[in-house]
């Protein structure tokens, strides 16, 4: 439901990286988007694309990069990608995929992240 | 002419929040104030549990408002006499660090031991958004539906305390309390799960116990 703030948080970073690298326009842009993020995909492509009018990232075509969630389980000490019981949610029960537990520390999936850019400039003169 | 490359951007759009919930946090840990946020439902009974909290301590409370648009929970925790920061969000559907680092501002921190965030009514988003408090609080009613508590499993997953209000209205509504409890201990082994009639008070001694005992062990 916040896909909006988050992709005017995803423009401003891209924005700002490309006018530092002098950029005159925009064509690919990669989003990780970890698991555990509470923001849908499809609804954050469309938020992009009424965001990005008239700027320098207005043709971009951006690619949504899924990010697994990592755990530690406090039961067994596991260290790694969770599993993800999706049977009957969207947003997923994080288990260990070691012994089942649910008492786990989240270490990675909560996250979105501005990957890289493929920006168009001028020729160094 | 001109040239194509690849840049790496490497931003993470969530870590401005994190590092202003850090600030917020630390500002309120110098001035040894305990947070504690309250999330939940519209309608859940955030609101009242948080007028009872008032009533029935004796702590030094400013409490922190967020609503879409409205200003009646901030008008409702006024009539307490304890002073209160009322947040709107407008079209958003949380309370992020940001507004709740400008709600400090406007509360009289050096007067107070303890800052209580409400925030705005909804299971999903404020999952995403620390606000630099010590304690959440989820507060569920029967009246959502005995499957709430599995529906939104990450809000529960990630809250300290599950309050489940409106156990009165049980039978009315045809709900299971023992299910939610149940579903509750599943998703959050670790969790304090309390079941209360707010209306009447019941559980209400136990949640008071339960910030007491957190925020001394700080």
């Amino acid at each position: 439901m916040h896909e909006l703030s988050m992709a005017q948080g995803i423009i401003n970073a891209v924005l700002e990286t490309a006018e530092s690298n002098n950029a005159t326009e925009v064509t690919e842009v990669t989003v990780e988007i970890g698991r555990l993020a509470m923001i849908n995909p499809e609804q954050l492509q469309f938020m992009l694309g009424v965001l990005v009018e008239n700027t320098i990232m207005e043709d971009a075509k951006v690619s949504i990069e899924d990010v697994p969630a990592e755990i530690e389980c406090e039961d067994c000490n596991f260290k790694g990608v969770a599993i993800l019981d999706e049977s009957d949610h969207y947003a997923p029960l994080v288990k260990c995929p070691e012994c089942d537990s649910l008492k786990v520390e989240v270490l990675n999936g909560k996250d979105i992240v501005v990957k890289n850019i493929i920006i168009e400039k001028p020729d160094d003169t | 002419m001109h040239q194509v490359a690849d840049v790496e951007v490497a931003k993470n759009i969530m870590d401005a929040n994190k590092r202003l919930a850090d600030k917020n946090l630390k500002s309120l840990e110098e001035k040894g104030i305990f947070c504690v946020d309250f999330v939940g439902a519209i309608g859940s009974g955030k609101t009242t549990l948080i007028e009872e909290i008032i009533d029935n301590t004796d702590y030094n409370i400013g409490v922190i408002a967020g609503d879409v648009i409205s200003k009646f929970d901030a008008e409702r925790i006024e009539a307490h006499d304890v002073p209160v920061a009322g947040l709107n969000t407008g079209k958003e559907c949380h309370l992020d660090a940001h507004l709740v680092h400008h709600g400090l501002h406007d509360l009289p921190l050096d007067d107070l031991d303890m800052v209580i965030i409400e925030n705005v009514g909804n299971l999903i988003c404020p999952v995403d958004f620390e606000l630099g408090s010590h304690m959440r609080i989820v507060v569920v009613s029967v009246t959502e539906g005995d499957d709430t508590v599995e529906k939104h499993p990450i809000i529960f997953q990630t809250s300290n305390v599950i309050v489940i209000n409106k156990i009165d209205l049980a039978d009315a509504v045809g709900a299971d309390v023992d299910k939610m409890v149940a579903d509750a201990k599943k998703l959050n082994p670790n969790v304090k799960i309390i079941a209360s009639n707010l209306k009447e008070g019941v559980g209400l001694d136990e949640i008071i116990q339960i910030i007491k005992d957190k925020k001394e062990s700080l």
